[in-house]
C-alpha cells in the first residue's frame, strides 16, 4: 500500500512531513486548487507498508493528519485500501 | 472503513486552521469508534463553545452544541432521560476547566456515564488567544503579553481526585496511545475522561515561537513523560507544566457505580 494525499483536503500543515519516520513526504511546491502548497508523497517506497496489503503498521501519517487527507492506495491494483486494516498497536 | 462515513460530507473540509490538533483528535476518535463497533444512530455528541466544541457539527449524528461551559450538564440530562443512548462530550480547556469547571468536577463525582474528550490547547483559541486556566507559566497570550504569571490547572488530576472512572492524558503527538485510550474509554461505563494536550498553532503557537504545527508537536514530544517513567525518575506527576512537563499515561481505571444506576435514571425517561 502507498499513502495518498487528497488535494481537496490537504491544508499544507506539513505534519505528515514531520511525523513520518521514513521521510516519505515532503513539503509542497505546487499550489493546489484550494490555495495550499499541499504536501507530496515523494518516497512511498520507503513506507513500512510498501508491498503490504493488510495488517498495515505505523500509520502515523494517516492518524495525525488533521484534515483526514491521507488514505491508502493498493500499489498492485490501484484500488483504494480499506481503513479496517488499521492497527492501534 | 471510510472515515468520511462518520462525517457530514457537506460540511467538509472543516473550518479548523491548518495544523490544528482538533482534526487529529477527530481522526483518532473515529478510528477507535469504528474499532469498538459503536453506531452513530445510538450516539449523541454534546459540546459547549470553542473551536474544539465545534467537532460535533461535523459528525453525521445527533448532536447538541450547547452554551459555553455547560456540555457536561446537558450530557448528564441526556444520559438520565435516555440511558440507552451513548453520550460523548467534546470540549476544550476553557469550556470544561474554566467556565465549566464545576460541572466537570461534579460530573466526575457523580460518575455520570459519559465519554469526555477535552482538547487542551492551553488557550482560548476561538476568541483570539486569551490565556486559559491551562496556559503554562511564563507563556505568552493576548492577555498575558509579558508571560503568564499564574500556574496552570491539571485537568486529569482533578478528574482523578473527583472520582472519574477512567482518566488518561495524551498529546496529539501520541496518536496510537490516544486511539487505544479512546477504545478503552468507549468500552467502559462511567465518567471516562481523556485530556488531549493539543496544538493551536494560530493563537498559541504563533505567540510562543512555535507557529509551525510540527514545532508544537516536537515540544509535546520533548516535554512528555510517561507516568510510570516519571515515577521511576521520582518526578512529581501532579506537576504538569509546573516543571515544564506533560505527564502522559492512563492514570486511573476503576469500576465505580454510575449515576443513572444509583439514581434509577431509566425511570426518568420515556415520558415520566
Ligand atoms: C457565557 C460565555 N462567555 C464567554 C464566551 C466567549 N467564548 C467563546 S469560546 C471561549 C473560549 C473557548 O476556549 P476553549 O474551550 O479552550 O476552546 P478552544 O477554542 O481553545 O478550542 C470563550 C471565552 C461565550 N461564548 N459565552
Ligand atoms: S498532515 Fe494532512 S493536511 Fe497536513 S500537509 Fe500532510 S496531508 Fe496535508
Ligand atoms: S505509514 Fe508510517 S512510514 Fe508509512 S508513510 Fe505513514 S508515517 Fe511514513
Ligand atoms: S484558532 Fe487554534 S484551536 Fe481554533 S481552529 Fe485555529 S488552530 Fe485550532
Ligand atoms: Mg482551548
Amino acid at each position: 500500500m502507498r499513502p495518498e494525499i487528497n488535494l481537496k483536503h490537504c491544508k499544507a500543515c506539513d505534519i505528515c512531513v514531520y511525523m513520518c519516520p521514513n521521510d516519505c513526504f515532503s513539503r509542497g511546491v505546487d499550489i493546489s486548487d484550494r490555495g495550499y502548497f499541499a504536501a507530496v508523497v515523494s518516497a512511498p517506497e520507503k513506507c513500512f507498508n510498501h508491498g503490504r496489503t493488510k495488517k498495515l503498521i505505523c500509520e502515523l501519517c494517516v492518524l495525525s493528519c488533521p484534515d483526514q487527507a491521507i488514505s491508502w492506495k493498493d500499489e498492485s491494483t490501484g484500488d483504494e485500501g480499506s481503513g479496517n486494516e488499521h492497527q492501534t498497536g | 472503513m471510510d472515515i468520511f462515513d462518520f462525517y457530514r460530507k457537506d460540511q467538509w473540509p472543516h473550518v479548523f486552521c491548518p495544523g490544528c490538533g482538533n482534526g487529529t483528535v477527530m481522526n483518532c476518535f473515529f478510528r477507535a469508534f469504528d474499532k469498538v463497533g459503536w453506531k452513530l444512530d445510538n450516539t449523541v455528541f454534546v459540546s459547549g463553545i470553542g473551536c474544539s466544541s465545534r467537532i460535533p457539527l461535523y459528525i453525521n449524528s445527533d448532536a447538541i452544541h450547547t452554551t459555553h461551559g455547560r456540555a457536561i450538564a446537558f450530557a448528564t440530562g441526556i444520559k438520565l432521560s435516555r440511558p440507552e443512548l451513548d453520550v460523548v462530550v467534546f470540549t476544550g480547556d476553557g469550556d470544561l476547566g474554566a467556565i465549566g469547571g464545576n460541572h466537570f468536577i461534579n460530573g466526575c463525582r457523580r460518575n455520570v456515564d459519559l465519554d469526555v474528550i477535552c482538547i487542551n490547547n492551553n488557550i482560548y483559541g476561538m476568541t483570539g488567544g486569551q490565556a486559559s486556566i491551562t496556559t503554562p507559566h511564563e507563556y505568552i497570550s493576548t492577555t498575558t503579553p509579558r508571560g503568564n504569571r499564574e500556574y496552570p490547572f491539571d485537568l486529569a488530576e482533578i478528574a482523578v481526585a473527583a472520582g472519574a472512572n477512567y482518566v488518561a492524558r495524551w498529546t496529539t503527538r501520541h496518536v496510537h496511545e490516544l486511539t487505544k485510550s479512546i477504545v478503552a474509554s468507549l468500552n467502559k461505563k462511567g465518567f471516562n475522561f481523556i485530556e488531549v494536550v493539543s496544538q493551536c498553532p494560530t493563537n498559541f503557537g504563533r505567540r510562543n515561537k512555535m507557529a509551525d504545527p510540527s514545532a508544537l508537536l516536537e515540544w509535546f514530544k520533548e516535554s512528555s513523560v510517561r507516568r510510570d517513567k516519571a515515577r521511576a525518575a521520582a518526578v512529581d506527576h501532579v506537576d504538569l507544566n509546573l516543571a515544564g512537563q506533560i505527564t502522559t499515561g492512563e492514570f486511573v481505571s476503576r469500576e465505580r457505580e454510575c449515576y443513572h444506576e444509583r439514581t434509577g435514571g431509566s425511570s426518568h425517561g420515556d415520558g415520566h
